[in-house]
């Protein structure tokens, strides 16, 4: 396959990129002790990019033979000339050095390595572990979710790679009930890697104790009337933040759409203790589930400073919008399948670590929140306002973390709370790793940091 | 076409049986997709694709497997990793799949013109959408937006004797836009249309829509707090009344244990002013289909009738469990097991217009746009009234920003005061305003 996309690509005429993507995957699930899915997915195709006379044209087969290769290419080339016409701006890429060779994944011990009956085992097991917790659980829910990638991407100037990767994520429901009311304790884990890796992040059992901890906790706790408060927030949250809120208004589509961002480049965006990246590299303990070597335009991983000590420094760049606004391609061009066109999307977005220790951040905080985990919903906007639901939600009276409080969300904008940063601990974790980032497609990255204190608005009820 | 894809599907239901499947079901489709996308206020990129999808479910016993691809030089391979999923899978009675049943086609889903739809065409439509925004103001950015044409065949056989296929046409839209105005970026406000005939492809509502909302969140003031009545846009409704009431009526969650519904079957759950029905059979419905994802053809269904709780949603697997007829709502794509979704869902209108239900609201507020958390379990929801209006002694008092609503969707329904008489149509949903008392109201 290799020799044919280079070979085609090679002597097509313009510029050309073609991406052949071959995905297996497998899905398990118990609920409630009954097996609801034990499911798995095939797919494999080319897709096919082309440039001509300032205009992309995308195109995507599942014929794999040489044929099917070049109907595919003179399809794009005319949704190319089609779209010419009526563009305002000719698209023009900034170069990228040609990139050759093999990418595997960094595991030592491989999904496929395991049966099937192993991870079913392990599923049902956790299953009835979060049931038997305890009389309060009214319902339970545990999903094993693998993916396993070869991507092969050759340009017409030279690159041809192939990158071969593998995903597993593990996700653990507990509901909570009493007195018609129903609660929620969710935890999750992800990594790129295999079976070790998945299990070296989280323990599977500590999964259920944390899921079945929050959902009965939030049975007994009241709600909070809301309004501006300091918070430490945890690195879920700090990484949640890192991705939804900041990381969308610095991808370059989203700046040149109309992002808050616009003409931001070298200004104050946040507190001098915040260093803000993105990164496809193994740092940081590796394994991070946005890891990318090389993107689908074939431009190999670095690490983005987005905002250095406070200052916007970058945004995050295909080959396109780095030629628009003259700077390197910072390897963010990013397919979901062989049928998606490459778009600019995070990989591993992250605050680096700070040096208070995570204990001192409480310190002071006379009345307060400490607010841990995503609840997975929310929504953010490109002018930076943001809202997510909170996991788990404690008052802090006097410095001392105490009672819990439930229906807690924040939000905001994103850079004033950035801006409103006066401790980062010095502590840090990779923890989105289980979720799956949507902009039209979608993508698997991760995000993270340390322990911050800041100040945002919780939002409650008016008591 | 159609035939021959239904042939694949019962080649395939035939290999899983020979391959020692008590029962199989396949269920294909076949999609060719020409979009022209939006990006940074131009032109992006036109692209088109074309997938056949196999699905294969099989039952060992009462052990189901499922396994997909897109190559149908896989469908024995698939039907072989099916079946070894359903080996290792542990049992349930009630995996089982439906009956075949007489259908009658659906009609206006499929438009003979389409084919001269050219890539051109898709293209052209797009470039009328940057055209109809920059038109209605020069503040207005178009961040992301798309013009699709689509033309799908979906097939499904299974060893019951199940057979169906169908084809379609599609042409979808939508648009994302934001308003500049010097240092000040308005809320993002999204919008979309849908139909099945290219005579009735009309981006203007929703480019028209999208774009005066977002003027309109330009230039807010901090609102007010208090405990009080909200009026929800339909976008806002779709969100904080119907996601919800949908999560509660999927059979499936019912089966978890999710739904504090369970028996509440023929009794108050909101107030009476509120009726939704269902019906996947309606001549050129967003949603309409001849039959659902295992074959079974659709029907028309209320699911709150009078503030009543009427029926849950239901496909084989849950009709089965709770030993009732099947109510035809099984949803999904070939890359996925059956699930349960609805089809053209509709809040039935009330009497008063939405200047009424305004005229009628001494303080509250009007809120275009939901942007928040909805926990669909304990009905909790708390996020960001976006596109908000203040509303004083009956009378919009102007646009308010950082304004968040928060309160429980169960008490919501059962304090919903109106339901207006317009409705907008939202790809399969066509919903109204509905007018609240009782939410926490907060600006801050």
């Amino acid at each position: 396959m290799e020799k044919l996309l280079e070979d085609v690509v090679r002597v097509a005429g313009g510029w050309i990129e073609a991406r052949y993507q071959e995905r297996r995957s497998l899905l398990l699930s118990s609920r409630n002790g009954h097996f609801e899915q034990c499911s798995s997915g095939r797919t494999r195709g080319i897709g096919v990019r082309a440039l001509s006379g300032g205009a992309l044209g995308f195109s995507s087969t599942t014929d794999l033979s040489e044929k099917g290769l070049r109907q595919a290419l003179a399809s794009a080339q005319m949704l190319a000339a089609a779209t010419r016409e009526g563009k305002s701006h000719p698209v023009k890429l900034a170069p990228a050095r040609p990139v050759r060779g093999t990418f595997p994944v960094d595991t030592v011990d491989r999904l496929d390595a395991h049966p099937l009956e192993e991870k079913i085992a392990l599923v049902s097991r956790l299953d009835e572990q979060v049931r038997r917790a305890s009389p309060k659980i009214v319902s339970s829910s545990v999903i094993y979710a693998e993916t396993i990638d070869e991507r092969i991407v050759a340009t017409s100037e030279g690159t041809v790679v192939r990158v071969l990767d593998s995903k597993p994520s593990l996700r653990v429901l507990a509901v909570a009930g009493s007195a018609g009311e129903q609660f929620v304790g969710l935890q999750t884990v992800g990594v790129t890697g295999g079976w070790a890796e998945l299990h070296a992040r989280r323990h599977p059992d500590e999964l259920v104790v944390e899921a079945v901890r929050i959902a009965i906790a939030q049975l007994a706790a009241p709600h909070t009337a809301g309004g501006l408060a300091t918070v430490v927030l945890d690195p879920d949250l700090v990484g949640t933040l890192c991705h939804e809120a900041i990381g969308h208004t610095v991808e370059a589509d989203i700046v040149l759409g109309g992002a808050v961002t616009a003409d931001k480049i070298g200004h104050r965006v946040a507190s001098e203790l915040v260093t803000l990246c993105d990164s496809g590299l193994p740092l940081r303990g590796g394994h991070a589930v946005g890891l990318l070597p090389v993107d689908d335009e074939g431009v190999e991983a670095g690490r983005t400073v987005l905002v250095e000590r406070g200052i916007l420094r970058s945004y995050l760049h295909n080959r396109e919008s780095a030629a628009h606004y003259g700077v390197t391609p910072t390897g963010n061009a990013r397919a979901y399948q062989y049928s998606d066109e490459p778009i600019i999307r995070m990989t591993n977005t992250y605050i680096e670590p700070g040096e208070t220790p995570v204990a001192d951040l409480f310190e002071g905080i006379d009345d307060g929140y400490y607010l841990r985990g995503f609840a997975m919903s929310g929504q953010a906007d490109s002018n930076a306002e943001f809202m997510f639901g909170v996991r788990e939600a404690f008052r802090i009276k006097r410095g001392r973390v105490g009672s819990m409080v439930r229906g807690v969300t924040i939000s905001g904008n994103a850079f004033d709370v950035l801006l409103s940063v006066d401790a980062v601990g010095d502590d840090f974790s990779w923890e989105n790793g289980a979720g799956i980032c949507g902009k039209g497609q979608p993508a698997k990255v991760d995000a993270g940091g340390p322990h911050i204190r800041c100040r945002l608005t919780l939002g409650g009820r008016q008591l | 076409m159609n035939d021959r894809l239904l042939e694949t599907c019962r080649d395939g239901c035939a290999m899983a049986t020979q391959m020692g499947a008590t029962a199989a079901e396949v269920f294909a489709q076949d999609s060719e997709e020409t979009s022209a996308s939006i990006e940074k206020h131009d032109l992006q990129l036109a692209r088109s694709s074309r997938e056949l999808s196999y699905g294969v479910r099989t039952l060992v016993g009462d052990r189901l497997g499922f396994a997909s691809t897109n190559d149908v030089r896989d469908l024995g391979d698939v039907c072989r990793d099916a079946l070894a999923l359903a080996k290792a899978a542990p049992g349930d009675p009630h995996n089982r799949f439906p009956e075949p049943a007489a259908h009658v086609a659906v009609e206006g889903l499929f438009d003979e013109e389409a084919h001269a739809f050219t890539p051109r065409h898709v293209v052209d439509r797009a470039l009328e959408m940057l055209r109809v925004a920059g038109a209605i103001d020069r503040r207005i950015v178009v961040g992301d937006g798309a013009f699709s044409a689509v033309r799908m065949t979906r097939a499904v056989a299974n060893t019951l004797g199940v057979a169906a296929s169908e084809a379609s046409t599609f042409f979808a839209h939508h648009i994302l836009v934001t308003a500049r105005e010097g240092d000040r970026v308005s809320s993002m406000d999204f919008q979309a249309g849908a139909t099945h005939w290219a005579r009735d492809i009309d981006i203007v509502p929703a480019v028209d829509l999208a774009c005066r909302n977002a003027l309109d969140s330009l230039g807010c003031s901090a609102g007010e707090s208090f405990q009080g009545i909200v009026i929800l846009s339909p976008s806002a409704v779709l969100d904080v009344l119907v996601a919800p009431l949908l999560f509660q009526v999927n059979a499936r969650n019912v089966l978890r244990g999710l739904s504090r519904w369970s028996d509440r079957l023929g009794t108050p759950i909101a107030s009476r002013g509120l009726s939704i029905t269902d019906d996947g059979t309606i001549a050129s419905g967003v949603a309409s289909s001849s039959f659902d994802r295992e074959g079974v053809p659709h029907a028309s269904l209320s699911l709150v009738a009078h503030g009543r709780l009427q029926s849950f949603l239901h496909n084989a697997y849950s009709s089965s469990a709770f030993g009732i007829p099947n109510t035809r709502h099984a949803a999904g794509s070939a890359a996925s097991l059956p699930m349960i979704g609805p089809t053209n869902l509709a809040i039935t209108p009330g009497d008063a217009t939405l200047d009424e239900l305004i005229a009628d609201t001494k303080c509250g507020i009007l809120v275009g746009r939901f942007s928040g958390n909805v926990d669909p379990v304990s009905g909790d929801f708390s996020g960001v009234a976006k596109a908000a209006q203040l509303l004083r002694s009956g009378r919009r008092a102007g646009p308010v920003t950082g304004t968040l609503i928060a309160g429980n969707v169960f008490a919501a329904l059962e304090a919903i005061l109106d339901v207006s008489r317009e409705t907008q149509q939202i790809y399969g949903f066509r919903l109204a305003h509905v007018r609240v008392d009782g939410i926490s109201i907060t600006s801050t």
